[in-house]
Order: C-alpha cells, then sequence, then structure tokens
C-alpha cells in the first residue's frame, strides 16, 4: 500500500523524458485494456454460471448489436433519442441561461425566486410523467416536456450563481474607464459568468439524455429506451443488453463532445491552461 | 440589533412572497377548473391531506419508499466512499480503470432496470440494488477527485510526524475530501430519488411511485397531482436534511473559508 502510494506521486515530482513518458502512455493503455478485457471475461462467466436465459454472452450481446446496426428501425430508435436529447437541451440552454443571468443580475430578485427554484427543482421530474403522458399520449412532445421540466433547474439555478459571481472590482474598473455596457456584457460579465454556466451545462446534458431515456423507457415514446423496454417484453435478453449498451455509449459520446467544446469555449481559462501544460 | 431585525423580516418578506403569490394565482386560476387535467387546487389539496397526511396512508404509501431509499442510498454513499478512496489514493488502478469506470457510468441508471429485474427478480432487493448501482457513480467519482485533489504536502507532513496509516485517513484524506464527496452525495441523492420512483412502478410493495403508476391506471388526477406535491415535499425535506448534515460536517471547513476571505 506504502509503497503503491508513493509510485502514485512520483509523476508530480520528478523530471521526465520524452522517451519515459511515452513508456508510461503505453503501460496505462495496456492497463486500461487488460480492466476491460478482465470486466468482459467477469461478464462472460456471469452469463455461462446463470441460468439460460438471464444475462446474454457478451458474445452474443456484440453480435446482436452489429446485426441491429445494419438494420433501419435501430437508427431510427437512435434518431429519435438523440433528436429528443437535443431539442430539450437547446430549449434548456436557451431558456435557462439568459433567465438565470437576469434573475442573478438583481439581488432582489434572486431571493425572491430562490424558494420556488429549490422547491422546482427538488421535484423529481418522473413524477410529472404520468399526468404529462395522459394529456400528450407517448409522443416526442411528451417526451420534450418531461426532460425539458427535470433538466433546466440546474442550468437555470447554476446561471443565477454565474450572475453573482462577477468580480467587484472588474465591474467598478469598467464603470471608471466609462465601457458602453453592451460591451461590458460581452466582454466582462459574460466570460466572467461562462465558467459557471458551463458547469451547469454539464449536469443539464447528463440529466438530459438520462430522463429522455427514461422517458422513452417508461412511457413508450419512440427511441432506444422504448427499445429497452420492447426487448424486455419479448423477453429477449441480447437484444435488451445490446440497446442498453447503446445507451451507455451516447453517454460517453455526449460526455465526450461536452468536454472537447468546454476546452474550446474556455481555452483561456486556468483549469484548461493548467491542464494543457501537465 | 433593531435594525438587524427588521433587516431579517425584509429578508424573509423578500424570500416569501413569490411563493406565497404564485400558490394564490394557483389556487384562484383553478377554482373554476372544470378541465380533466388541472383539477382546482382545493380538491387536489383535500386529495393530498388524505392520500399523505393520515398515518395509516402514511405508512402505505411513503414508508416503502424511505425504507429503499436510505438503505440504497446508504450503500451507495459507503462503497462509493470507501472504492473512490482506495482509487485516490492508489493513482495507477485508477489510471487503470478510468475507461471501465466511465462507461459503466454512462449508463442511464434507470435503462438496468429491466436487466436488474430479469437478474434479481421485483422485489425489494432489486430496487435497493437499482438505487445503489445508479447513485454509486457521483460518489464514486467525486471521491477520486477530492481524495487526489488534497495537498501532497499535507500527507508529507503526517508521514514526517509519523502518523499511522488510519490516522492519515482519518485526519487527512477523508476530511480533505469531503467536501467534494459531498457534492457528489447531493448529486446522487438527486439521481436515488428518480430510480427509487421508476423501480417503484414495478411490483406491488406500495411506494410513492407504485401509488402514482395506481394514481395513472385509475385516471385519478386529482390523486396524482397530491402524489406530485407530496414527492416534492420529500425530496425538498432531504435537500434540507441534507443541508443541515453538511453544514455540520463541514462546519471547519466553511469556517475556514471565511478566515482566508477576511485575510485576503
Amino acid at each position: 500500500m506504502t509503497k503503491l502510494d508513493q509510485s502514485a506521486r512520483v509523476p508530480s515530482s520528478s523530471v521526465r523524458s520524452a522517451r519515459s513518458a511515452n513508456n508510461r502512455r503505453g503501460a496505462r493503455l495496456l492497463a486500461q485494456l487488460g480492466v476491460m478485457a478482465a470486466a468482459i471475461v467477469v461478464w462472460w462467466c456471469g452469463s455461462i454460471s446463470l441460468p439460460e436465459g438471464v444475462m446474454p454472452s457478451p458474445v452474443a450481446t456484440f453480435g446482436t448489436l452489429a446485426q441491429l446496426a445494419t438494420t433501419p428501425p435501430f437508427w431510427t430508435a437512435v434518431g429519435e433519442t438523440v433528436w429528443t436529447f437535443l431539442a430539450a437541451l437547446v430549449i434548456c440552454t436557451v431558456v435557462g441561461v439568459p433567465v438565470g443571468l437576469a434573475i442573478g443580475s438583481s439581488r432582489i430578485a434572486t431571493q425572491s425566486t430562490r424558494l420556488v427554484f429549490d422547491f422546482l427543482r427538488t421535484i423529481p421530474p418522473i413524477a410529472i410523467l404520468p399526468l404529462v403522458l395522459l394529456i400528450f399520449g407517448p409522443t416526442f412532445e411528451m417526451a420534450l416536456v418531461v426532460v425539458v421540466l427535470g433538466a433546466i433547474w440546474p442550468i437555470l439555478i447554476q446561471s443565477v450563481y454565474a450572475a453573482r459571481q462577477g468580480e467587484p472590482l472588474l465591474q467598478e474598473m469598467s464603470r471608471s474607464f466609462r465601457i458602453p455596457p453592451l460591451w461590458f456584457v460581452a466582454r466582462v460579465f459574460l466570460p466572467g459568468a461562462l465558467p459557471f454556466i458551463m458547469t451547469g451545462l454539464r449536469v443539464g446534458t447528463t440529466i438530459c439524455l438520462l430522463l429522455t431515456i427514461t422517458a422513452e423507457l417508461l412511457s413508450g415514446a419512440p427511441g432506444v429506451g422504448s427499445e429497452i423496454a420492447d426487448a424486455k417484453n419479448f423477453l429477449d435478453t441480447p437484444r435488451m443488453y445490446a440497446y442498453v449498451l447503446v445507451s451507455a455509449l451516447l453517454g460517453l459520446l455526449v460526455n465526450g463532445a461536452f468536454w472537447a467544446g468546454q476546452r474550446r469555449v474556455l481555452r483561456w481559462h486556468p483549469s484548461n491552461r493548467q491542464e494543457n501544460a501537465a | 440589533m433593531n435594525a438587524a431585525r427588521k433587516g431579517w423580516l425584509s429578508s424573509v418578506a423578500l424570500e416569501l412572497w413569490l411563493p406565497v403569490l404564485l400558490v394564490v394565482i394557483w389556487w384562484v386560476a383553478s377554482s373554476q377548473s372544470t378541465s380533466v387535467y388541472f383539477p382546482p387546487l382545493s380538491s387536489i389539496l383535500a386529495s393530498f391531506a388524505q392520500d399523505w397526511l393520515e398515518p395509516a396512508a402514511l405508512v402505505k404509501n411513503l414508508f416503502p419508499s424511505i425504507q429503499i431509499l436510505s438503505i440504497g442510498y446508504s450503500l451507495a454513499l459507503v462503497s462509493g466512499i470507501v472504492v473512490g478512496t482506495v482509487l485516490g489514493l492508489v493513482a495507477p488502478l485508477e489510471r487503470a480503470t478510468r475507461p471501465l469506470l466511465e462507461t459503466l457510468r454512462a449508463i442511464p441508471g434507470v435503462a438496468l432496470l429491466p436487466i436488474f429485474i430479469v437478474l434479481f427478480g421485483i422485489d425489494v432487493e432489486m430496487k435497493v440494488l437499482l438505487i445503489a448501482f445508479g447513485s454509486f457513480w457521483p460518489v464514486l467519482l467525486n471521491t477520486i477527485d477530492g481524495v487526489r485533489g488534497i495537498e501532497p504536502l499535507l500527507l508529507d507532513g503526517a508521514r514526517v510526524f509519523r502518523y499511522g496509516r488510519i490516522r492519515r485517513l482519518t485526519a487527512i484524506v477523508l476530511p480533505g475530501a469531503s467536501p467534494q464527496i459531498f457534492a457528489g452525495a447531493r448529486t446522487a441523492l438527486a439521481i436515488s430519488l428518480i430510480i427509487m420512483v421508476v423501480a417503484e412502478t414495478v411490483g406491488g410493495s406500495g411506494g410513492i411511485g407504485y401509488f402514482l403508476l395506481a394514481a395513472q391506471r385509475n385516471f385519478a388526477i386529482n390523486a396524482m397531482w397530491g402524489a406530485i406535491l407530496a414527492l416534492g415535499i420529500f425530496g425538498y425535506l432531504l435537500n434540507i436534511i441534507f443541508r443541515i448534515v453538511e453544514r455540520r460536517v463541514l462546519r471547519w471547513h466553511r469556517l475556514q473559508q471565511a478566515r482566508l476571505e477576511s485575510h485576503s
């Protein structure tokens, strides 16, 4: 333990040459592949030891997935999920960020709305699903309403915080330099708020995807979620696992896209500069 | 003293006027409502009182939820903190397992419901495990980050003073990581609430989710609105409890922060 402990902290203090860095990267990749392979072996052992039909083997799952990927319905389902997710995320951002910033710019508005937002935020969005389902039926609109009502709060509340984080000194300086208000908003206020807005967007993005698939799964609105439910109804476990895997891949993709986007938008921010230097 | 009380009063008034206004608007606007989906608030409240304020109904509708939530959430907390601390301290292990963890974390917890049903049945164990699995990831990842973010100088110092392994853990690692652990635990709480409701729509063990489903099937709109209200209040209370615990445990942290700020 102590040994591992020390080796863990060596990189921070030692000067590393390019070659040893390369070696280390190779070893790391090897270890990562090893862990992945071990996980798949564990999965495989589980599928053998359990009664038939309970857990499909990795081979069966990936085989089914490869087969599904050649059929149009598969891509329709993925498209529906991605479309619902993107539409919901855009609505949440376009509404949540400006409203949040506007509220956060006024102390009175912030305090007045705090209890309301706190309360609405804690209602699990799934609670309104039955009601929305009765009104809209299992459709795209229904999923959209549920997802937006669930995912908008972290974005909005974080934007309220973001507006309040402005450095007072910068405000005073802008005033004494007579910087025009629009300039101030575009060059000082928004860049200062952006890191906090991004935090809200990151949480909101995750929740958007989670809720999209949840709403589809529970209501039968078309998409990956309803495909999982459908496979379960037919007790077609390989197809079920394949679609769960697809939902995980979507999650990875969304996370990756978000990090890449954030790095681009916040290029100037110290947290990124440090990362690039390391 | 007087001025302070006046300030306190006006800030309470500032926080309360909008919620009160919204409830009044809802009450007035819905009082003549004949819409099936948006019944008068008065009848929603009557149904709420019947389903959620009477002891017998409360035991039937809320206790099963509290039970699976508390067990599942505690499991996630304990395992997330333990595994996260180990991975946070042993960097090579953390690097090797990172892709696997990221993949598993990316699975939306609710999507696992069908798999868990096939594996574990439709009883309480399945629901507890699903909650635990879904809320495990934010605790785990935040614990890893928190442990890794500890000032190395502190650990070196502890070694100089010949702190034992356990003392290092309890005196430096866990307190140092606790603000981040709490951030993860807060996200986990919201996720576990969602999974709880979804898991309860399976099987007949009662609980808020089961109640919601039954109300939907019987087209009992008042009961449905009542349950939404109950769920909101339940979530709100949980958050308040969480905040109290957090404030208590992280008291040293806030004090330290305040001290630092007053110095700068």
